[in-house]
């Protein structure tokens, strides 16, 4: 049984803690760059190539990082993240062509990486500032995709190249 | 360095209410979470070290989880936590809190123990939601 003696409260400070909520969504797209030739798309991307495309029940996993407010034990920003998830990705992404809605600015095509950066600066922009954390993508329970913040902000302004952008011959390796 | 976790579960019923405000407050921004209701809470205890050149053990998980069953599952389980657990007559039981605190009775177990320490405490509220609490105070303010 506990011990009596136990200190109970808090020695000082405001703890901060990181909560993560998880959310689906289903979307259809296609891997395929036009800058690449038919031939090479099929070779780089295989299946994931398919004219007609393919679809996937996406798991989006969101973490947020805060002190726990003394009023309500909640991670400020928190009774938000439900709102802003299903208004910024959730209404935009959900039984939607991926390929639609993905630009070249956001990236080559519509792989997992990009989805999970493109995903990262809509979240970060409708989030009070700096409290999101983490964001994980799973494609399939066997395929997912992490970024944090490091990553993400390097991610920001991406430079995505292809050798035809660089003026060669298109032979991705 | 290595990670290792145990898992254990455990049940207790809880409603959120803040003390300091009146009842319709309370309804008000806590919903349907202001009526006592229950979960089937899920803990995860990650002690962080080197494996032991004699045991080839971070921790010996049986001590871990014998601390566990006596800090953790005989002061929550089956208990309502708003009524049974002293720390929660001020403070919301939320998984924050109740992540915070878990933290701080394992800890208080954990210090001084050689080559490994108390590394993160995450708590699954439901299979959607869960908190993870690293001991960390808004003082450390580089990482907030």
């Amino acid at each position: 049984m506990p011990r009596e003696s136990e200190p109970e409260r808090s020695a000082g400070g405001v703890p901060v803690v990181e909560i993560t909520r998880s959310y689906g969504f289903s979307a259809a797209h296609r891997l395929h760059n036009p800058r690449f030739s038919l031939a090479d798309n099929a070779r780089i991307y295989g299946r994931c190539n398919n004219p007609n495309g393919h679809g996937h029940t996406y798991r989006l996993e969101v973490t947020i990082r805060g002190p726990v407010s003394s009023e309500t034990g909640w991670v400020e920003a928190g009774p938000a993240l439900d709102a802003v998830v299903r208004t910024q990705v959730l209404r935009r992404f959900d039984r939607m062509t991926l390929d639609h809605l993905i630009t070249p600015t956001d990236g080559p095509t519509s792989t997992t990486e990009v989805l999970a950066a493109l995903l990262w600066r809509i979240l970060d922009g409708a989030l009070p500032a700096r409290r999101l954390c983490h964001l994980r993508l799973e494609e399939t329970p066997n395929n997912f995709f992490d970024l944090d913040r490091d990553g993400a902000e390097g991610l920001a302004r991406p430079v995505f190249t292809t050798p035809a952008d660089r003026g060669q011959k298109v032979s991705p390796a | 360095m290595i990670q290792v976790t145990k898992r254990v579960e455990f049940c207790a019923a809880h409603r959120y209410a803040n003390p300091r405000w009146s009842e319709a407050e309370n309804q008000r921004v806590f919903g349907k979470c202001a009526n006592v209701h229950g979960h089937n809470y899920i803990l995860e205890v990650t002690v962080e070290g080197e494996p032991s050149p004699d045991t080839g053990m971070v921790m010996d998980l049986k001590v871990l989880k014998d601390l566990i069953i006596e800090a953790v599952m005989d002061r929550f389980d089956h208990k309502d936590l708003n009524q049974d657990v002293p720390y929660f007559k001020e403070k919301n039981p939320t998984p924050e809190n109740l992540a915070v605190v878990i933290w701080e009775l394992l800890e208080a177990r954990l210090e001084g123990r050689q080559g490994h320490w108390l590394h993160r405490i995450r708590l699954h509220e439901n299979g959607s939601f869960f908190v993870d609490y690293f001991g960390e105070h808004a003082g450390h303010a580089e990482r907030i």
